[in-house]
Protein backbone atom coordinates (compact mmCIF):
# COMPACT_ATOMS: atom_id res chain seq x y z
CA UNK A 1 0.00 0.00 0.00
CA UNK A 2 1.49 3.14 -1.01
CA UNK A 3 1.28 6.00 1.62
CA UNK A 4 0.88 8.70 -0.79
CA UNK A 5 -3.02 8.06 -1.33
CA UNK A 6 -5.77 6.06 0.02
CA UNK A 7 -7.33 3.45 -2.07
CA UNK A 8 -10.77 3.28 -2.32
CA UNK A 9 -10.90 0.06 -1.31
CA UNK A 10 -9.53 0.32 2.12
CA UNK A 11 -12.64 2.40 2.33
CA UNK A 12 -14.34 4.01 5.51
CA UNK A 13 -12.10 6.68 5.99
CA UNK A 14 -13.66 9.04 8.55
CA UNK A 15 -11.23 11.17 9.72
CA UNK A 16 -7.98 12.54 7.74
CA UNK A 17 -6.88 15.55 8.15
CA UNK A 18 -3.28 17.46 10.41
CA UNK A 19 -3.36 16.81 13.86
CA UNK A 20 -3.97 19.84 14.59
CA UNK A 21 -7.65 19.33 12.43
CA UNK A 22 -10.64 18.22 13.81
CA UNK A 23 -12.86 14.85 11.88
CA UNK A 24 -14.97 16.41 9.90
CA UNK A 25 -17.89 15.42 10.49
CA UNK A 26 -19.63 12.34 11.06
CA UNK A 27 -20.44 11.47 7.41
CA UNK A 28 -17.43 9.63 5.56
CA UNK A 29 -15.51 11.49 4.03
CA UNK A 30 -13.21 10.00 1.33
CA UNK A 31 -9.67 11.16 1.05
CA UNK A 32 -10.07 12.68 -2.37
CA UNK A 33 -7.64 14.68 -4.78
CA UNK A 34 -9.19 17.87 -3.83
CA UNK A 35 -8.36 17.45 0.08
CA UNK A 36 -6.11 20.24 1.13
CA UNK A 37 -2.60 18.40 1.32
CA UNK A 38 -0.70 17.93 4.06
CA UNK A 39 2.16 20.40 4.83
CA UNK A 40 4.71 17.90 4.30
CA UNK A 41 4.89 14.24 3.05
CA UNK A 42 1.77 11.58 3.56
CA UNK A 43 -1.38 10.30 4.79
CA UNK A 44 -3.04 7.21 4.52
CA UNK A 45 -5.83 4.71 6.67
CA UNK A 46 -6.93 1.23 6.91
CA UNK A 47 -10.40 0.46 8.38
CA UNK A 48 -10.48 -3.17 10.24
CA UNK A 49 -12.88 -5.21 12.15
CA UNK A 50 -12.65 -4.64 15.84
CA UNK A 51 -10.98 -7.90 16.58
CA UNK A 52 -7.88 -9.15 18.48
CA UNK A 53 -7.12 -11.01 14.77
CA UNK A 54 -6.90 -7.63 12.95
CA UNK A 55 -4.48 -6.16 15.57
CA UNK A 56 -1.66 -7.10 13.30
CA UNK A 57 -3.17 -5.25 10.49
CA UNK A 58 -2.71 -1.99 12.75
CA UNK A 59 1.14 -2.85 13.96
CA UNK A 60 2.02 -3.05 10.06
CA UNK A 61 0.22 0.17 9.13
CA UNK A 62 2.01 1.83 11.93
CA UNK A 63 4.95 0.14 11.29
CA UNK A 64 5.04 1.45 7.73
CA UNK A 65 4.43 4.48 8.73
CA UNK A 66 6.94 5.38 11.11
CA UNK A 67 9.38 3.48 8.83
CA UNK A 68 8.55 6.23 6.23
CA UNK A 69 9.13 8.67 8.80
CA UNK A 70 12.49 7.87 9.90
CA UNK A 71 11.81 7.27 13.29
CA UNK A 72 14.45 5.88 15.31
CA UNK A 73 13.94 2.41 16.52
CA UNK A 74 13.33 2.82 19.78
CA UNK A 75 10.42 5.66 18.87
CA UNK A 76 9.03 3.63 16.14
CA UNK A 77 8.55 0.45 18.74
CA UNK A 78 6.92 2.70 21.15
CA UNK A 79 4.94 4.57 18.48
CA UNK A 80 3.81 0.77 17.46
CA UNK A 81 3.18 -0.50 21.52
CA UNK A 82 0.82 2.79 22.03
CA UNK A 83 -1.30 1.95 19.27
CA UNK A 84 -1.29 -1.37 19.86
CA UNK A 85 -2.35 -1.10 23.13
CA UNK A 86 -4.94 1.52 22.28
CA UNK A 87 -6.51 -1.08 19.70
CA UNK A 88 -6.37 -3.63 21.87
CA UNK A 89 -8.96 -0.89 24.41
CA UNK A 90 -10.84 -0.29 21.91
CA UNK A 91 -11.49 -3.84 21.26
CA UNK A 92 -11.44 -5.69 24.19
CA UNK A 93 -13.03 -2.61 26.22
CA UNK A 94 -14.66 0.01 23.85
CA UNK A 95 -16.97 -2.59 21.74
CA UNK A 96 -16.95 -6.08 24.32
CA UNK A 97 -20.89 -7.22 23.83
CA UNK A 98 -21.17 -5.44 20.72
CA UNK A 99 -20.98 -7.12 17.35
CA UNK A 100 -19.71 -6.30 13.69
CA UNK A 101 -17.58 -3.06 15.21
CA UNK A 102 -15.36 -1.73 13.16
CA UNK A 103 -12.11 0.94 13.94
CA UNK A 104 -10.72 3.23 11.77
CA UNK A 105 -7.04 3.92 11.72
CA UNK A 106 -5.54 6.91 10.13
CA UNK A 107 -1.70 7.85 9.88
CA UNK A 108 0.37 11.00 8.68
CA UNK A 109 3.94 12.15 8.56
CA UNK A 110 4.83 15.81 8.69
CA UNK A 111 7.63 17.92 9.21
CA UNK A 112 8.27 17.68 12.70
CA UNK A 113 5.77 14.40 13.63
CA UNK A 114 4.19 11.35 13.17
CA UNK A 115 0.46 11.31 13.84
CA UNK A 116 -1.65 8.09 14.32
CA UNK A 117 -5.61 8.43 14.68
CA UNK A 118 -8.08 5.81 15.99
CA UNK A 119 -11.73 6.16 15.48
CA UNK A 120 -14.41 4.11 16.66
CA UNK A 121 -18.40 3.89 17.30
CA UNK A 122 -18.00 2.22 20.47
CA UNK A 123 -19.94 3.85 23.59
CA UNK A 124 -18.54 7.51 24.20
CA UNK A 125 -14.89 6.63 27.11
CA UNK A 126 -11.65 8.85 27.20
CA UNK A 127 -9.53 5.60 27.02
CA UNK A 128 -7.03 7.99 29.41
CA UNK A 129 -9.66 7.93 32.21
CA UNK A 130 -8.77 3.83 32.64
CA UNK A 131 -5.21 4.66 32.84
CA UNK A 132 -3.50 3.46 36.40
CA UNK A 133 0.01 4.35 36.85
CA UNK A 134 1.63 0.46 38.51
CA UNK A 135 2.17 0.84 42.04
CA UNK A 136 5.46 -0.19 42.15
CA UNK A 137 5.13 -1.05 45.94
CA UNK A 138 2.12 -3.76 45.96
CA UNK A 139 3.73 -7.51 45.69
CA UNK A 140 2.84 -8.53 41.55
CA UNK A 141 0.49 -11.28 42.56
CA UNK A 142 -1.92 -8.35 44.40
CA UNK A 143 -1.36 -6.03 41.11
CA UNK A 144 -4.56 -4.53 39.81
CA UNK A 145 -3.30 -4.47 35.96
CA UNK A 146 -6.51 -3.07 34.64
CA UNK A 147 -5.46 0.24 32.64
CA UNK A 148 -1.83 -0.79 32.61
CA UNK A 149 -1.76 -0.76 28.29
CA UNK A 150 -3.08 2.73 28.40
CA UNK A 151 -0.22 3.62 31.03
CA UNK A 152 2.08 1.97 28.78
CA UNK A 153 0.61 4.05 25.46
CA UNK A 154 0.43 7.06 27.27
CA UNK A 155 4.22 7.21 28.37
CA UNK A 156 5.13 5.88 25.37
CA UNK A 157 4.45 8.95 23.02
CA UNK A 158 4.64 12.57 23.04
CA UNK A 159 1.07 13.23 23.11
CA UNK A 160 -1.85 11.16 23.63
CA UNK A 161 -5.37 12.98 22.84
CA UNK A 162 -8.93 12.69 22.90
CA UNK A 163 -12.02 13.96 21.72
CA UNK A 164 -15.70 12.77 21.35
CA UNK A 165 -16.93 14.00 18.06
CA UNK A 166 -20.06 13.52 16.39
CA UNK A 167 -20.90 10.99 18.45
CA UNK A 168 -17.38 8.75 17.52
CA UNK A 169 -14.34 8.62 19.96
CA UNK A 170 -11.80 10.27 18.67
CA UNK A 171 -7.63 9.51 19.62
CA UNK A 172 -4.40 11.09 18.31
CA UNK A 173 -0.98 9.53 18.99
CA UNK A 174 1.58 11.73 18.18
CA UNK A 175 5.33 11.25 18.04
CA UNK A 176 8.19 14.05 17.64
CA UNK A 177 10.22 13.38 14.36
CA UNK A 178 12.87 14.26 16.60
CA UNK A 179 12.34 11.52 18.38
CA UNK A 180 14.14 9.67 15.51
CA UNK A 181 17.65 11.65 17.16
CA UNK A 182 16.94 9.66 20.15
CA UNK A 183 14.86 10.82 23.20
CA UNK A 184 14.94 9.88 26.57
CA UNK A 185 12.35 7.15 27.91
CA UNK A 186 10.73 8.99 30.25
CA UNK A 187 10.67 12.40 28.25
CA UNK A 188 7.16 11.61 26.41
CA UNK A 189 5.61 10.62 30.03
CA UNK A 190 6.98 14.32 31.72
CA UNK A 191 5.68 16.27 28.62
CA UNK A 192 1.95 14.53 28.63
CA UNK A 193 1.58 14.55 32.80
CA UNK A 194 2.09 18.36 32.31
CA UNK A 195 -0.13 18.59 29.48
CA UNK A 196 -3.09 16.62 30.45
CA UNK A 197 -5.60 17.65 33.58
CA UNK B 1 3.07 -11.13 12.93
CA UNK B 2 4.49 -14.44 14.49
CA UNK B 3 4.70 -16.10 17.80
CA UNK B 4 6.58 -19.28 19.62
CA UNK B 5 6.37 -20.67 22.84
CA UNK B 6 8.00 -23.69 24.02
CA UNK B 7 8.35 -25.33 27.47
CA UNK B 8 11.28 -27.28 29.08
CA UNK B 9 11.00 -28.83 32.38
CA UNK B 10 14.42 -30.27 34.06
CA UNK B 11 14.85 -30.75 37.35
CA UNK B 12 11.77 -28.54 38.49
CA UNK B 13 13.21 -25.66 36.75
CA UNK B 14 10.91 -24.82 33.98
CA UNK B 15 12.52 -22.96 30.93
CA UNK B 16 9.97 -21.59 28.50
CA UNK B 17 11.84 -19.72 25.49
CA UNK B 18 9.52 -16.69 23.72
CA UNK B 19 10.15 -16.23 20.02
CA UNK B 20 8.74 -13.05 17.79
CA UNK B 21 5.56 -11.03 19.50
CA UNK B 22 3.55 -11.40 22.46
CA UNK B 23 0.34 -9.20 22.24
CA UNK B 24 -3.20 -9.77 22.66
CA UNK B 25 -3.66 -12.13 20.09
CA UNK B 26 -0.95 -14.26 20.82
CA UNK B 27 -1.24 -14.33 25.02
CA UNK B 28 -3.20 -16.83 25.88
CA UNK B 29 -0.68 -19.57 24.36
CA UNK B 30 2.22 -17.95 26.46
CA UNK B 31 -0.50 -18.36 29.23
CA UNK B 32 -1.25 -21.86 28.57
CA UNK B 33 2.09 -22.60 28.93
CA UNK B 34 2.58 -20.84 32.60
CA UNK B 35 -0.01 -23.30 33.56
CA UNK B 36 1.54 -25.98 32.28
CA UNK B 37 4.75 -25.26 34.05
CA UNK B 38 2.86 -24.58 37.29
CA UNK B 39 0.51 -27.81 37.14
CA UNK B 40 4.20 -29.58 36.98
CA UNK B 41 5.47 -28.54 40.35
CA UNK B 42 8.10 -25.87 38.85
CA UNK B 43 10.13 -24.33 41.56
CA UNK B 44 11.72 -21.68 39.24
CA UNK B 45 10.62 -20.04 35.81
CA UNK B 46 13.19 -18.69 33.35
CA UNK B 47 11.32 -17.42 30.80
CA UNK B 48 14.43 -16.73 27.88
CA UNK B 49 13.18 -13.87 25.90
CA UNK B 50 16.25 -13.32 23.69
CA UNK B 51 14.09 -13.75 20.75
CA UNK B 52 10.96 -12.09 22.01
CA UNK B 53 10.77 -9.32 19.43
CA UNK B 54 7.83 -7.30 21.05
CA UNK B 55 5.65 -7.40 24.23
CA UNK B 56 2.59 -5.57 24.93
CA UNK B 57 0.94 -5.22 28.35
CA UNK B 58 -1.09 -8.50 27.71
CA UNK B 59 2.13 -10.48 28.05
CA UNK B 60 2.73 -8.57 31.19
CA UNK B 61 -0.26 -9.84 32.36
CA UNK B 62 0.65 -13.11 32.05
CA UNK B 63 3.72 -12.27 33.91
CA UNK B 64 1.06 -11.68 36.30
CA UNK B 65 -0.68 -14.68 36.11
CA UNK B 66 2.32 -16.80 36.80
CA UNK B 67 3.35 -14.71 39.76
CA UNK B 68 -0.12 -15.57 40.86
CA UNK B 69 -0.01 -19.44 39.79
CA UNK B 70 3.21 -20.24 41.18
CA UNK B 71 3.56 -18.34 44.33
CA UNK B 72 5.70 -16.13 46.38
CA UNK B 73 8.92 -18.79 46.56
CA UNK B 74 8.90 -19.34 43.43
CA UNK B 75 12.06 -17.45 41.61
CA UNK B 76 10.60 -15.88 38.26
CA UNK B 77 13.56 -14.55 35.52
CA UNK B 78 12.99 -13.28 32.47
CA UNK B 79 16.47 -13.48 30.66
CA UNK B 80 18.11 -11.65 27.88
CA UNK B 81 15.23 -9.57 26.66
CA UNK B 82 16.21 -6.63 24.32
CA UNK B 83 15.94 -3.19 25.54
CA UNK B 84 12.80 -1.83 24.13
CA UNK B 85 11.18 -5.30 25.92
CA UNK B 86 13.04 -4.62 29.35
CA UNK B 87 11.81 -0.83 29.15
CA UNK B 88 7.94 -2.84 29.02
CA UNK B 89 8.71 -4.77 31.97
CA UNK B 90 10.39 -2.08 34.10
CA UNK B 91 7.95 0.99 33.34
CA UNK B 92 5.06 -1.57 34.31
CA UNK B 93 7.27 -1.87 38.12
CA UNK B 94 7.70 -5.92 37.06
CA UNK B 95 11.33 -5.23 38.25
CA UNK B 96 10.69 -5.26 41.47
CA UNK B 97 9.19 -9.03 41.81
CA UNK B 98 10.68 -10.63 38.46
CA UNK B 99 14.68 -11.07 37.90
CA UNK B 100 15.62 -9.43 34.34
CA UNK B 101 18.64 -11.45 33.67
CA UNK B 102 21.11 -10.10 31.14
CA UNK B 103 18.98 -6.91 29.88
Amino acid sequence: MAFDSVSASEGGVRAVSGPAGRVRSEACVRYEPEWPPLTVATATAITVPAELAELDRVAEFVLRLGGQAGLADSALYRLRLAADELATNIVMHGYRDIPGGRVSVAGGIEADRVWVRFVDDAPAFDPRQGMRAPDRDMPLEQREIGGLGVYLAFTSVDTFDYELVAGRNVSTLTMRRSSAAGVQDSAPAQEQRRRTP
Amino acid sequence: MSFDVRLRINDKVASIELKGELDASTAGRFHDVIDEAAQLGAIELVIRAENLTYLASAGLRSLVVARQKMGDEVRIAVVGAAEPVARTIRLAGFDHSIDLVDA
